[in-house]
């Protein structure tokens, strides 16, 4: 089987999917009672790739920390693709999951926003779309019939900002790039375009710069050739069904009090982030217009 | 390469037997490194399989359900990630194709890039599921279809590095070839020592019998005939027995030389004593025919003329006697004069046997051998000859020499020498045992010619038999004058 036909088609793509989250929101209202009940005692959070999770350490010491400030234990929930992760918080399967700004504005309606991390100050990041470090490139118009890595298809900077650029551009019929494909992770897309997998790749630009500092000589094989404009950071978000779920107040206390706590100060510097903070859903409009940019041209 | 062997064979026994040690073990270990080497072969081929095997089960069930997605980062990730599991594999390059042959991913992808298609040649390097060996680029190549419900979804080629293997070939033939050079050596040179050990003995044995050669045979003393070995022991013992009956028999055939001299003295006394005796009677009838008519003129002159010849007779007889008495000229260099003795000696025999001798001496000067011996060996010859010859028959003496050597040629109308006691003057080699009273004359001139390191031919003519003696100069005979 070829391998192009397997791949997803934009056409439809989008639609598809929430045609898919949205079926399974409900079917996950029907049963949401007993979903809850069965889990009353362990309070369920999602990571993505979004996140650095490959980080054992990290991620027990976020465990023991929000276990520690939620007074209930903690199991921390992670999967390969976005989608699946989306689909478990607006299904309510899991009570809070650290996602991405574009599965957040698709499913603003079924989600609350419970924090956003601050980076370097803002609650914002780029997303880069990065070649090999030797290539000659000056602009990403040169990267036209490349090889191309995208992280996730349901990742706004590693997918849905270049899409949309493409798209502003009219380039955006599936001809710019000759071929792409998905690592499901954004460093996936580093090591992609680093060992010559692809010659190009669209990233999360606070993964690049933080791989920069711990991984210098495989993100030094990269290049940035485009930086896009600041865009609202990924959120940690919530169903809405849980709404009245006390834990969801104090996960937010958790995260917005974690720059005060040792231990939360030390989660906070191995992901190298300032802190989390409340922010309005407003933040995430700048990707909400790129969604519909993209919807539009499909 | 025969040559080689010819020489090996034809040495010493002390170099001939560790070089043939050292050859069989050259060709022993040339076998057994060949059997090591094809083991070592097969070993390293069968691990590498296993191995190879191994990796590529691992890779097909992890890889399998990305190849039905074509997901290429999936292939990518397990490829890249099994390579540091699989270190010790030495993987070159493996690329994953789809059912439609083009890569999906590879491990090296700068060299093949996902979605493109892999040239022929490429492909054809991948003949089997078992590693193929290229000798040439050290690469071993295998491929994988890998099925699903019977239909092939997809193909691993993999390449890998296997100069690691030729190494340790390598380094086991170096070994192989150095262990077993050191111990072809160390055999040969204990097969050396061990030889010369064994054959001290003979050795032994080889210095007496050279001895010998030069007349100077000699016992093997009792204190080097070793005590703790019984056969050396027989074999020295039986050794000397050969030696002092080779004694006893040069002694009898010494005295038998001795008395036969006497016996010819005796002859030529009785002959000269004949000869003399014949003018004698003339001379005294000359004598009383002239004391009775010494007065007539013609009386006087006829007995004159007979006494004359008488004395001439009598003289002839003299010098042949001088001239077999020559000892204090027998070592000097050889004159025309000693081979005119030989005509003055044989001429009795001659005149008894009433036949012609026909002389053909070409030879002025002298010749740098020693008289004696030379005179003595063609006296014998002559003597010989003129007995082959019937009555009134021919003899001939031919001498000629040059620069370097001397000629001797005795023809006589007879069957000159028996085939029986030729090989005593042809083959000086030969050990000739000489039968008392028979061919005494030849064994002389045999021990001449082995002295004198001269030789001698026999030919059968249709009208007798020619002997030919030859002698080479030599530097330090005496002068007739000096002597």
């Amino acid at each position: 089987m070829p391998a192009e036909k397997l791949r997803y088609k934009r056409t439809g793509l989008i639609a598809r999917r929430s045609i898919v989250l949205g079926s399974l929101t409900a079917i996950a209202a029907l049963a949401f009672p007993a979903v809850l009940r069965a889990q009353a005692d362990t309070f369920r959070f999602g990571l993505t790739p979004v996140f650095l999770s490959n980080d054992l350490e990290l991620l027990r010491n976020l465990q023991l920390y929000l276990s520690a400030r939620l007074n209930a234990p903690v199991e921390l929930v992670t999967r390969r693709t976005y989608q699946e992760i989306t689909a478990l918080l607006v299904s309510g399967q899991i009570h809070s999951a650290w996602i991405c700004g574009y599965p957040f504005v698709q499913f603003r309606s079924a989600l609350d926003l419970v924090a956003t991390p601050i980076w370097r100050g803002k609650p914002l990041y780029q997303s880069y779309i990065i070649a090999e470090h030797d290539r000659k490139v000056d602009d990403w118009k040169q990267l036209r019939g490349d090889i191309h890595a995208y992280s996730d298809p349901d990742s706004n900077s590693g997918y849905l900002v270049t899409q949309a650029l493409l798209t502003e551009n009219g380039l955006g019929k599936g001809n710019f790039f000759s071929r792409y494909f998905f690592t499901y992770g954004h460093r996936n897309v580093i090591r992609a375009v680093a060992r010559g997998l692809a010659q190009s790749g669209s990233v999360d630009g606070y993964v690049w710069e933080v791989m920069r500092q711990l991984e210098p000589e495989l993100v030094n094989q990269t290049k940035i050739v485009r930086r896009s404009e600041w865009l609202g950071f990924p959120p940690i978000a919530s169903p809405k069904l849980l709404a009245s779920d006390a834990r969801i107040a104090k996960l937010r206390a958790a995260l917005v009090d974690m720059k005060t706590d040792e231990q939360g100060r030390m989660i906070l510097s191995m992901l190298k982030l300032d802190g989390f903070a409340v922010e309005d859903e407003a933040l995430f409009d700048k990707i909400a217009a790129k969604m519909a940019i993209v919807r539009a041209a499909t | 390469m025969t040559t080689w062997l010819h020489r090996v064979t034809s040495s010493r026994v002390a170099l001939r037997v560790p070089l043939l040690v050292a050859l069989l073990m050259i060709i022993i270990s040339a076998v057994i490194s060949d059997q090591v080497l094809r083991r070592l072969s097969e070993m390293q081929e069968r691990n590498l399989q296993g191995l190879v095997e191994s990796y590529l089960d691992g890779v097909s069930a992890s890889i399998l359900p990305s190849i039905m997605r074509g997901d290429v980062w999936e292939v990518f990730d397990v490829l890249d990630r099994s390579a540091s599991s699989y270190a010790s594999l030495d993987l070159k390059e493996t690329i994953v194709t789809g059912s439609d042959g083009s890569v999906i991913a590879s491990n090296h992808p700068a060299n093949r890039p996902s979605f493109s298609q892999l040239p022929q040649e490429f492909l054809d390097q991948f003949r089997s599921r078992m590693v193929e060996v290229n000798q040439k680029t050290m690469e071993g190549f295998v491929r994988r279809d890998l099925l699903y419900q019977g239909q092939k979804v997809g193909t691993i080629f993999t390449i890998l590095d296997v100069s690691h293997l030729m190494g340790e070939r390598r380094n086991v033939l170096v070994t192989l070839l150095i262990t077993n050079g050191v111990l072809a050596g160390l055999f040969a040179a204990g097969g050396f020592w061990l030889v010369s050990y064994m054959i001290r003995p003979i050795r032994t044995l080889e210095n007496h019998m050279r001895n010998s050669s030069g007349g100077m045979i000699s016992l093997i003393d009792n204190s080097e005939i070793p005590k703790g070995d019984p056969e050396v022991s027989r074999l020295f013992h039986r050794f000397n027995e050969l030696v002092k009956s080779e004694h006893e028999q040069r002694d009898f055939a010494r005295r038998l030389a001795e008395e036969e001299k006497l016996a010819s003295l005796g002859r030529l006394s009785s002959s000269m004593a004949h000869e003399i005796n014949n003018p004698l009677g003339g001379l005294f009838n000359a004598i009383d025919t002239l004391k009775t008519h010494g007065s007539k003129p013609g009386v006087r002159e006829t007995s004159l003329v007979l006494i004359e010849r008488g004395l001439i007779g009598i003289r002839d007889v003299v010098k042949a006697m001088l001239a077999t008495y020559k000892y204090e000229r027998s070592q000097t260099r050889l004159s025309r004069d000693d081979l005119n003795d030989i005509q003055i000696l044989a001429l009795p025999e001659l005149r008894r046997k009433q036949q012609e001798l026909v002389w053909e001496v070409d030879f002025d000067g002298t010749f740098s051998v020693p008289a004696g011996p030379i005179r003595q060996a063609a006296l014998n010859l002559m003597l010989n000859a003129i007995a082959a010859t019937p009555e009134k028959g021919c003899v001939s003496f031919g001498a000629t020499s040059n620069s370097e050597s001397l000629k001797i040629e005795v023809t006589d109308e007879g069957a000159g020498i028996s085939d029986a006691l030729s090989p005593m003057l042809t083959n000086l080699d030969l050990r000739n045992q000489m039968n008392p009273g028979q061919g005494l004359g030849l064994w002389v001139i045999r021990q001449i010619l082995i002295e004198l390191g001269g030789s001698a031919t026999i030919e059968r003519l249709s009208t007798g038999t020619r002997i030919c003696l030859v002698f080479h100069q030599q530097g330090t005979v005496a002068h007739a004058n000096a002597a």
